[in-house]
């Protein structure tokens, strides 16, 4: 029900899809980014008369005592073109943007003078990256959460992850900010300065995930209090461990944990693609994840003495194409299978030796920075440190926001997911797929899951321009001078240019997110590709 | 399996998992006239089963009455306009401060800075905030499913208006647009503050209920009542909205929960009610930073959005599973 | 109730021989108002090379019956009894036991082929995953596994369908492949729950060539699941009769099919209705009254509907098609899905407007008419829907749906509505309490009742009746087709009857049509086309009927494939090579989709 909802919902663009002839995809996306445009225009029109007649520009001036305040007063007339009628002011803005595709762009100036797109080049970048890293996370989170609770239908997890979505996106951001900030942020840095649990939160913490995996993993009465047992022992002795090592403050890790941690993902990754009996499967995943960690060695020096994005990126690209490169080595029968497994596996052992850097530089960073954790700005004023001590600092500064944005839109995510998987799941083709013999794994991954990511693409694209809007909020609480800062300020002034700057940014970023959508949604769906 | 769902003793629908696994529906077989008719006398209406599986939803249940509970506080402690409450003290008035103004018999909520009662100002932003949230609900309520009727039923050129006006609303973030008008309106005191929420968050609903309508017009039904002659105002407003009457209270109900949270937000932010007019959100903001000093300033108005925006939500799920007993409809 | 077992169980019955037994098999769903007992206590078994039938109306009991043999009900179902398949028993098997069963032992066949397969998974893909599975064949000896597969089901092409989705194939051809998914590894039985229902006749009998031969080439034993009794005769060798989760009656399918024993069973197969038969099967049709001058009800003239498409060119749903009801004639409209019909309906109805051509009710030219004039027209024709679900207002009890076209058309006050409305009720045989009642209370049956009283609201002098009984169970179709003719008798009014069933139009039509494609192919009076039909589409859509009873069955399908012969056309059948291998499934321990299996056979 719930795809042809979308269906339904969607009828002049998906039925257009599926009708042209020759290169359909490409043409359907032209005629979308045609009306896109359409529609774009029409809404800067709107904003760009609302935010004018939004309120007196001169207020302040109007208000002041200075003795110049006529002269003043004349001067803003002048510069905002008050003078001229707003049509014109909208036409020439619109050239002004007009200008960005031959290649001189203007978005002209602010109230006092200072040029807009300089202005949004800077705020753009910090909200954007806030933005993608949430939306990022809450995808990755909200739809294995949604899975989870689906198959889990009904149980204690269940009923849980469902409160604790409705608590989520029943949470003013503002209030929840002030909250993280306490409790997230001035807490930890008052307990990292020590870096010691006390036996009470042990024994808390480790009750907790005893919980929470029992509650996943499920299984009879038995297992599930096995598993609880297993879990309490594993972490209480380990943060007990971590108590006498320092570990909080003086973190390590080191190959042997990349290695280890790296296998497991690639077991994980096996069983969840193609079930752990698939021997070629597990081992093309085994040797991505040993030549991984083998390859972390060799170039453990440059990665240390003179890293750079670039090499970062290049090395990332490479061990993603290594990994595929095992993959299909590997495959045999399986080969597409075996190479999209050594790819993710590939790809977590690339995070888990970056992670290993980091927490080798933890210390050090502490050293520079007694309080991590930070409650204002997107970077540290003054911040000295080699590259990968900056990589923590911008780190830790972006956390709070990011955890902030990424928990309301997680909640909303499990909660599609799970009802589009439930749907799913009552289709008669997962029925013929059990009655071949499939196991719940296979059914799940291989038959519910990717009909049911079909309406997630859509709903997620949507969302987008409501996370930039709620990224003004967030923004303002942890005092980032970003997008929202520019609108904020705009606004007050009623001034027409940062605001439609932020309007233009936060547009264009929802229709290029609703072009992915339509993208990904003819990747996932023949029937819209033919 | 058959189109045919067999009505059963209780008048329901009683075997949700059953037919959707594919087995034959368990009810009686059909036999003709000599089909008996359901052995209870009493008849129920679609609209008696709704709430009938809603009561039976325990969350739901509690958050109504939750609800209920806030919403007589908040009127009847303080009072509305000039009729007094129970309430003894004034939001207005400033007392003397017993110790730093923390939570007592006397002030459970605690005092403010100044020394007014705060258990008396809350309650006077509830009373806003409520306000805000059921006139935004109303009013997007009404334009969401005006427009989404119209282009549904109508298609054609009006459809493709009404859409792209949609469109436009939906690509400006609500945000936005809600500060923008927000500032404008916010001298026009509180009801003009909801009304052009109002104007502003209909787009959702418009969205769903011309999909709803899009399907309903292709049912049998509407098509009988069009080959009877019967004219296009009666058909929506006699068979076609009647019948996505689920999608329109669900999100009716999501509205006002996402009223509450944008009125907060934009008090938050200067954009939404101006002083002397108070809200949750303008309590919040004026004593954010009393979290460290006086942290009673902060919790309070912030759990009571919280419980309001909680309590709405889940009588909204209610709402859903009571409407739609498959319990499969994608949440807006 | 008991069992009346009237077949021949000698010793060759014993049980070891079955491939699929149910001993005293109980299932009891657990729902929020208490428990529904869904099959209540029975025995059947299907011997290899056999077709069992199990035949029922809905809410028998019997497509969960099969569903047992799987282990594949839902959480709330209890199971009862024992399920006996080959040598295993269902109730005994763990989870990976169950699965290592399901396919390799026992595999199904749905209903509906589109919702059956994955739509966003390669037909490939989806055969290749049981071979796979069950450590048949790895890599591209899957593949050339799979594409022989089809090739053995019929399907030209192979290797290309192969790498298609589901969408791309016709409803057949889907069947089909559903098909050639169940007898992938082999199975000792394969159940077939209403394997055909969803398809056109002429494609049933495809289908049905199709499984007999599986039968009898690989010698796997079918439980066939159906309502239909022309299936029953023309494929099984037992029969059982289900009702209310009870096995009433069972046997060979001549005795039960034409000695039954069971009261149930007997007015079951008098409810069927018999192409070939003529009218006067369920009441006599009035002939046609009306005079050559007479205005006809219907005209349709050089009738053209166009759909348009965005992107596509556009779809010519009818082409030229002229045709016309006389006062007081029932025309029976019957064709394939996409013939045409159902267009031709609504277009009757104003619904959908004419590209070119006319539509002329009573003289009176539907184009044109605007406002009061169209409502005035409308007045005087009459709807009937197919599915009884959907075709009456939720929101509106029983009384408000019968007297809203009264109320439309501002016609007389709430008392004489509300005479109006219990006379309808009396005439349609439904008791005068339902005025008060809502559709979700009634039976299927019971609702199609309410749309025909609610058609006649208005005394139309046409009815216009698309596909009113297809929806409904055999016993129900038949007692709303006897009161349909005692209405047409004696209210005289001009019906245009769409159907896909022959039978149904042959019981009650003065003439027919054939459509195919948008086009007319033949029409004329009821006995020439039905019973000596003149067009090759024609005599294929007749052969293709099944009828219910097991001789004359065989000789119409022999007849059929006579005459598909002499088209120069394949009998549908399983291909099956001389050296055709059967699959040795690995049985072992773990042989169950072990990767090691890939490592030893794999294709690289």
């Amino acid at each position: 029900m719930s795809y042809s909802d979308t269906l339904i919902a969607f009828p002049s663009r998906r039925r257009a899809a599926s009708a042209s002839k020759g290169h359909p995809v490409l043409k359907f996306i032209l005629r979308r980014i045609g009306a896109s445009a359409l529609v774009l225009l029409g809404a800067s029109l709107l904003v760009y008369v609302l935010t004018i007649n939004s309120g007196d520009p001169l207020k302040d001036l109007r208000e002041s005592n200075s003795q110049n305040k006529q002269q003043l007063i004349d001067q803003r007339i002048a510069l905002m073109r008050l003078d001229d009628p707003w049509y014109e002011r909208y036409w020439d803005w619109l050239r002004g943007v007009g200008g960005c595709f031959t290649g001189n762009c203007d978005l002209g100036v602010t109230v006092n003078g200072v040029d807009v797109l300089g202005l949004t080049q800077q705020a753009a970048s910090s909200t954007l990256r806030l933005v993608t890293v949430a939306t990022l996370l809450a995808i990755v989170v909200g739809i294995a959460l949604g899975i989870l609770t689906a198959i889990r239908q009904y149980s204690g997890f269940d009923y849980s992850i469902t409160f604790s979505a409705f608590l989520f996106f029943s949470l003013p951001v503002f209030w929840a900010a002030t909250l993280l900030k306490e409790f997230a942020a001035i807490q930890y840095n008052n307990w990292i300065a020590d870096g010691h649990y006390a036996p009470l939160t042990i024994v808390i913490v480790a009750v907790v995930a005893a919980f929470l995996l029992q509650a996943v993993l499920g299984g009879t009465r038995k297992r599930r209090l096995l598993t609880a047992a297993v879990v309490f022992a594993f972490v209480t002795v380990v943060l007990f461990v971590f108590n006498a090592l320092d570990w909080w403050r003086n973190p390590m890790f080191g190959v042997g944990g990349v290695l280890v941690t790296s296998l497991a993902a690639g077991v994980l990754v096996t069983s969840l693609v193609a079930g752990i009996r698939n021997r070629r499967a597990l081992y093309a995943a085994l040797t991505t994840a040993v030549v991984g960690t083998l390859s972390y060695l060799v170039f453990a020096q440059p990665l240390f003495n003179s890293p750079s994005w670039l090499l970062l990126a290049g090395l990332f690209v490479l061990a993603v194409l290594v990994s595929v490169g095992i993959g299909a080595a590997w495959g045999g029968y399986a080969r597409k299978q075996a190479m999209l497994i050594t790819g993710i596996t590939g790809v977590i052992t690339s995070l888990v030796v970056v992670v290993d850097i980091l927490i080798v530089h933890w210390s050090g960073f502490l050293g520079i920075k007694s309080r991590p954790i930070s409650t204002i700005g997107s970077q540290t004023p003054n911040f000295t440190g080699d590259f990968w001590e900056q990589v923590l600092d911008k780190g830790t500064q972006i956390l709070l926001p990011t955890i902030l944005l990424t928990l309301v839109s997680v909640a909303s995510y499990s909660r599609y997911t799970r009802s589009s998987m439930l749907e799913t799941l009552n289709q008669d083709y997962v029925r013929t797929g059990r009655s071949k013999g499939l196991s719940e794994r296979e059914v799940i991954v291989k038959h519910a899951f990717r009909n049911a990511l079909i309406p997630i693409t859509t709903i997620i694209a949507f969302d987008f321009a409501g996370i930039i809007g709620g990224a003004i909020i967030t923004e303002q609480v942890f005092g980032w001078k970003g997008m929202g800062a520019l609108f904020q300020d705009g606004l007050n002034a009623v001034d027409p240019a940062p605001v439609m700057a932020f309007f233009l940014v936060t547009g264009i970023a929802a229709v290029l997110m609703n072009l992915l959508a339509d993208i990904a949604y003819a990747a996932l769906d023949p029937r819209i590709r033919r | 399996m058959s189109d045919i769902r067999n009505s059963n003793p209780g008048g329901e629908d009683y075997e949700p998992q059953v037919t959707a696994s594919g087995v034959d529906a368990v009810g009686l077989a059909a036999g003709g006239s000599a089909d008996p008719l359901p052995g209870e006398d009493k008849s129920y209406s679609q609209g008696q089963l709704v709430a009938r599986r809603f009561f039976r939803h325990r969350a739901a249940l509690t958050s109504m009455i939750v609800l209920g509970i806030i919403i007589v506080v908040a009127f009847t402690s303080i009072g509305v306009g000039d009729i007094p409450g129970w309430w003894p003290k004034d939001y207005r008035l400033q007392y003397d401060k017993i110790g730093d103004g923390a939570p007592t018999w006397e002030y459970p909520f605690g005092q403010d800075t100044g020394g007014k009662d705060y258990f008396a100002l809350v309650m006077r932003g509830t009373q806003f905030s409520l306000i805000i949230a059921f006139a935004v609900g109303i009013i997007s309520t009404i334009v969401g499913t005006l427009i989404g009727a119209l282009a549904g039923f109508y298609r054609g050129w009006l459809e493709s208006i009404l859409m792209r006006v949609t469109d436009v609303f939906i690509v400006i973030p609500l945000l936005v647009i809600a500060a923008v008008l927000g500032k404008t309106a916010s001298s026009w005191g509180i009801l003009g503050l909801a009304l052009v929420l109002g104007l502003v968050t209909w787009t959702s609903l418009a969205r769903l209920v011309r999909g709803e309508v899009l399907s309903l017009r292709e049912r049998d039904f509407v098509l009988a009542a069009q080959a009877v002659g019967t004219g296009p105002w009666r058909i929506i407003t006699r068979h076609v909205l009647p019948n996505a009457v689920g999608v329109i209270i669900v999100s009716a109900t999501l509205s006002i929960s996402a009223a509450i949270l944008l009125e907060t937000s934009l008090s938050f932010l200067g954009f939404g009610v101006q002083a002397p007019d108070t809200s949750l959100g303008t309590l919040i903001s004026d004593y954010q930073a009393a979290f460290a000093t006086r942290p009673w300033l902060f919790w309070w108005p912030g759990l009571m959005i919280l419980t309001i925006a909680l309590c709405v939500n889940f009588i909204g799920d209610g709402l859903r599973d009571a409407f739609d007993p498959r319990q499969n409809r994608t949440k807006d | 109730m008991t069992t009346l077992d009237i077949s021949a169980s000698g010793p060759a019955t014993a049980t070891g021989d079955a491939v699929l037994a149910f001993e005293d098999l109980t299932v009891t769903f657990k729902t929020e108002f208490g428990d529904v007992h869904a099959v209540k206590g029975i025995d059947l078994e299907v011997r290899p090379g056999e077709v069992v039938a199990l035949v029922g109306e809905s809410g028998s009991g019997k497509s969960v019956t099969s569903m047992t043999a799987l282990g594949l009900l839902p959480r709330n179902a209890r199971v009862g009894g024992t399920i006996r398949v080959g040598d295993k028993e269902v109730g005994a098997l763990d989870g990976r036991g169950l699965r290592n069963m399901r396919g390799n032992d026992v595999a199904m066949v749905f209903q509906e082929p589109m919702t059956a397969l994955n739509p966003v998974l390669t037909i490939g893909d989806q055969l290749t995953e049981g071979l796979q599975l069950h450590g048949i064949a790895y890599g591209k000896q899957a593949t050339a596994r799979a594409a022989e597969l089809l090739a053995m089901v019929g399907i030209p092409e192979p290797e290309r369908r192969l790498k298609q989705y589901p969408h791309e194939l016709s409803g057949g051809q889907r069947q089909r492949v559903v098909i050639a998914m169940a007898i992938a590894c082999d199975p000792k039985v394969i159940i077939a729950d209403e394997p055909t229902t969803a398809l056109d006749v002429t494609v049933q009998a495809d289908i049905l060539d199709l499984l007999r031969s599986l039968k009898d080439k690989l010698n796997t034993g079918i439980l066939l699941i159906t309502h239909n009794m022309g299936v029953v005769a023309d494929m099984a060798d037992r029969v059982a009769v289900m009702l209310k989760g009870d096995l009433v009656e069972t046997g060979t399918a001549d005795q039960v099919l034409n000695h039954p024993r069971h009261d149930y069973t007997k007015r079951l197969l008098a409810a069927v209705p018999h192409l070939g038969s003529g009218p006067g099967q369920f009441g006599d049709v009035a002939p046609v009254e009306a005079a050559a001058e007479d205005l006809p009800a219907l005209d349709l003239n050089n009738l053209v509907i166009e759909y348009h498409r965005l992107g596509k060119p556009t779809f010519r749903a009818v082409d030229d098609v002229s045709l016309s009801v006389a006062q007081g004639e029932i025309v029976g409209l019957v064709g394939e899905s996409g013939s045409g019909k159902s267009t031709i309906a609504k277009c009757a109805l104003g619904l959908i407007p004419a590209a070119s051509g006319s539509v002329s009710i009573l003289g009176t030219g539907f184009g044109k008419l605007r406002g009061k004039e169209l409502k005035a027209l409308r007045k005087r024709i009459g709807v009937v829907f197919q599915d009884p679900a959907s075709s009456l207002n939720p929101r509106l009890p029983i009384g408000d749906v019968i007297a809203e076209p009264l109320v439309v058309h501002k016609e007389g006050d709430e008392r004489s509505r509300r005479r109006r409305v219990l006379e309808l009720l009396d005439a349609v045989e439904l008791p005068r309490s339902v005025y008060n009642r809502y559709p979700h209370e009634l039976s299927g049956g019971q609702r199609q009742r309410v749309s025909i009283a609610r058609a006649l609201t208005l005394d139309p002098e046409l009815l216009v009746a698309d596909e009113p009984t297809s929806a409904l169970d055999v016993s129900v179709q038949a007692n709303v087709l006897k009161m349909f003719t005692s209405l047409q008798e004696r209210y005289k009014f001009a019906c245009l009857f769409v159907s896909h069933d022959l039978a149904v139009i042959d019981l009650l039509a003065h003439r027919v049509v054939v459509l195919q494609n948008g086009r007319i192919v033949e029409q004329g009076p009821r006995e020439e086309v039905l019973h000596h039909p003149r067009e090759e589409y024609t005599q294929r859509l007749i052969a293709a009927a099944p009828v219910p009873e097991p001789l004359e069955q065989r000789r119409r399908r022999e007849a059929r494939h006579a005459l598909l012969n002499k088209l120069g056309e394949d009998i549908a059948e399983l291909h099956v090579d001389d050296d055709y291998e059967r699959p040795t499934p690995r049985q072992d321990e773990g042989g169950n989709s072990s990767g090691l299996g890939g490592l030893l056979g794999g294709g690289s």
